[in-house]
């Protein structure tokens, strides 16, 4: 048998050991305890490839979270965020998600870039039942197939952005289009998009390369693109992976001999290409610089891109707004419904037109949640203009929301939100 | 169907030797040491910015292509010094956490000092555009990164098989305890092949940045196909990691033409065949790692 003494300095070390463990924790404050404070989650990338856009997101919703909280806050409670990095991946978004409300009582979450964890969080939400502002995620199942009464959407849809650009490339292009196409639902539903665009206006679809979400190089693809010969390069990939599609089509001297455009160019990624790979017509969410979407000198959109240049000391992107519209209707809606509760603010949502950090009025539409707001269409600038280097975009276009955007009947088929007894 | 062949057999042998020059500096170190380095990606990435910040101040691309490798191999010396010695001999799992941990950190700082986004780098203007081969193109820089893995494989070559310490690194790699009883101080040697090891991780990174983007993670999605090219050409082989490269980049290229979904996932098995069939890799010797 063993006999094992023990002295009193380890009961003394176990003590304090065990002190240390299970009794301070318990003098913390934990966040969203405190009645003065109101919690929300943010379930953002801070690593990967999408890291990005997701700091953008996050520097836009803390200047609507600063601006809440010095007119008083919501209801007089302090405005917090937590923030969860969501590492590119849906099922860790969903356990960051369900920690955020459960463990650190955010009554909201706000975020996603990748719109697989959209749709992971937005369920995870659903059965948590708070709501889920979608800041960054495109994919049209968001508010399609798989919408739901928690869930808003910021950022246009997939077929918003299809139909905003479709018509306008294949005017200025032709019709013998060649898609590269990132596999998986952000990707897929940008085709299906192109493909309506494609029926209505007798386009044809030379070719549709379905790529992997980890592929680098592409120069695999642009051999046969370059062998295709088509009207126009469509590249719907994002991320790094369109910088790398651009910067390797410039290297094989595609950019120079075929059109290239797209649904969608974030600032951020144009910014990452040399200026001989800044080229092309791309479908642009929000603009920092241009009538079209910020309005005339001193409108709010002109106000929030001149702080935030003042703040961060860089140019505003789309992400940037899509954060601050985020936080901004979150808060507003609990402000309205006086009220944390998610039932009451996605009600007090719904339908309810605002004016904000872009042109004209906006609503989130009551059948499908998604935010009707006009999209636009920009040709870049590979030097930017005098002065102003970050100046990337010509926008050369507005399309308003209901006319790129699915009709309430066709949502209906495929999107019916019903609400919780 | 040939003039679609073509084309993507070339663009296999461009890309395959790409993938070779990421991947031979991996070979190298696990090689001698058995470091398993989860940080050869994040090494690459230092490479590119290197050559960021050289090409900023107006620095010569010829100069680049030598000052970046070096200036890494330097942040390798470094690391080789104070983290990596205490671990050789050790059971590979550790030094495998420590530069897995080592790249962690490295994103974050990159992250810290270039920031989050990426920045551009570009060809320089004599390697920019492409060499007609009759019906395609082929762009210059591919070119220029084949030629340039041929010069440092066959100096790595002749540094291994014609001066003392390569022979010396070789001797070590069979009999680690023999040749340190022969007077050998085999912690240098260790060095130098880290060092070694890092500066073509360095090259591999300058190369990467000219032609892909730069950002904090950029070099950890090339780690992968330089684990898979070094698996499939065998441990410690130069030309291993050669005939690795070449066959991972003609199959990933070849799979776009029929099927390019499943582009990525051809390496994988690509890789799964070859240890069925042959673990040691196509030209790795047997039971390097005991």
């Amino acid at each position: 048998m063993l006999h094992r003494t023990i002295s009193r300095k380890t009961v003394l070390k176990s003590a304090v050991a065990a002190t240390t463990a299970f009794g301070i924790p318990a003098f913390l404050p934990r966040i969203g305890d405190a009645a003065a404070e109101l919690a929300i989650g943010l379930v953002e990338p801070t690593t990967g490839i999408y890291a990005t856009y997701g700091e953008y997101e996050r520097a836009g919703i803390a200047m609507a979270v600063d601006e809440w909280n010095a007119r008083g806050g919501v209801m007089g409670r302090k405005v917090v965020t937590v923030a969860e990095d969501d590492a590119n991946d849906p099922g860790v978004g969903v356990q960051k998600a369900r920690k955020l409300v459960q463990q650190d009582h955010c009554v909201a979450l706000i975020g996603t870039i990748n719109s697989g964890i959209s749709l992971s969080v937005s369920g995870a939400a659903n059965s948590l039942g708070v709501m889920f502002m979608d800041s960054g995620g495109h994919t049209d199942d968001v508010t399609g197939k798989n919408c739901n009464w928690n869930t808003f959407r910021v950022c246009h849809s997939t077929w918003m952005e299809t139909h905003a650009t479709g018509v306008d490339l294949a005017q200025r292009f032709g019709k013998k289009w060649y898609l590269i196409t990132p596999d998986y639902a952000f990707g897929h539903s940008l085709y299906d998009g192109y493909v309506d665009v494609a029926k209505k206006l007798g386009v044809e679809i030379i070719a549709n390369d379905l790529v992997p979400l980890t592929l680098t190089d592409f120069s695999p693809v642009l051999t046969k693109v370059q062998a295709a010969k088509p009207s126009l390069l469509i590249v719907l990939n994002q991320g790094d992976q369109f910088v790398n599609a651009l910067k390797q089509a410039s290297a094989f001297g595609i950019a120079k001999s075929t059109p290239i455009g797209g649904p969608q160019c974030e600032l951020e990624a144009v910014e990452a290409l040399p200026v001989e790979a800044r080229v092309g017509f791309w479908g642009v969410e929000w603009y920092y610089d241009s009538p079209l979407s910020v309005g005339p000198a001193g409108t709010p959109g002109r106000k929030f891109a001149a702080d935030y240049k003042k703040r961060y000391g860089k140019t505003a992107s789309a992400r940037s707004a899509f954060g601050y519209i985020s936080m901004d209707r979150v808060l507003w809606s609990m402000a309205e419904a006086k009220s944390t509760d998610a039932l009451k603010t996605c009600r007090a949502l719904e339908n309810s037109k605002f004016n904000s950090i872009f042109q004209g009025s906006a609503y989130f539409r009551k059948e499908d949640h998604q935010l009707m707001w006009p999209m636009l269409i920009g040709e870049i600038q590979p030097n930017g203009t005098p002065g102003d280097k970050d100046n990337l975009f010509k926008i050369i276009g507005s399309q308003p929301a209901d006319k790129v955007e699915q009709t309430v009947a066709e949502k209906a088929k495929v999107c019916t939100i019903t609400y919780p007894s | 169907m040939l003039e679609h062949l073509a084309p993507q057999i070339v663009n296999g042998l461009m890309l395959g030797a790409f993938y070779a020059s990421v991947a031979i500096g991996l070979s190298l170190i696990m090689n001698l040491t058995g470091v398993i380095n989860m940080a050869h990606g994040s090494l690459l990435t230092l490479g590119g910015y290197f050559a960021f910040m050289l090409a900023a101040i107006g620095t010569p691309f010829a100069i680049v292509l030598i000052a970046a490798p070096i200036l890494t191999a330097l942040v390798g010396l470094a690391i080789e010094r104070g983290l990596m010695r205490p671990l050789y001999g050790r059971d590979p799992l550790y030094s495998l956490l420590l530069t897995f941990g080592l790249s962690l950190i490295a994103e974050e700082v990159y992250r810290l000092i270039w920031g989050s986004n990426g920045v551009p780098v570009s060809a320089p203007a004599a390697l920019q555009g492409g060499v007609s081969f009759g019906s395609f193109q082929v762009p210059t820089i591919q070119l220029f990164t084949a030629a340039v893995l041929v010069i440092a494989m066959s100096a790595l070559w002749l540094f291994l098989n014609r001066t003392r310490f390569g022979l010396r690194l070789r001797a070590a790699v069979q009999d680690t305890e023999m040749i340190a009883a022969l007077g050998t101080n085999t912690q240098v040697l260790y060095m130098v092949n880290f060092c070694l090891g890092v500066l073509l991780a360095g090259l591999a990174g300058v190369l990467a940045a000219t032609q892909l983007g730069l950002n904090p993670t950029s070099g950890n999605a090339l780690l992968m196909p330089a684990f898979v090219t070094v698996i499939v050409g065998g441990m410690g082989s130069l030309l291993g990691a050669l005939a690795g490269g070449l066959l991972i980049g003609m199959t990933i290229s070849l799979m776009t033409l029929f099927f390019p979904a499943a582009s990525d996932v051809s390496m994988y098995v690509i890789m799964a065949v070859i240890l069925l069939i042959r673990p040691r890799g196509l030209f790795g010797e047997e039971g390097l790692f005991g």
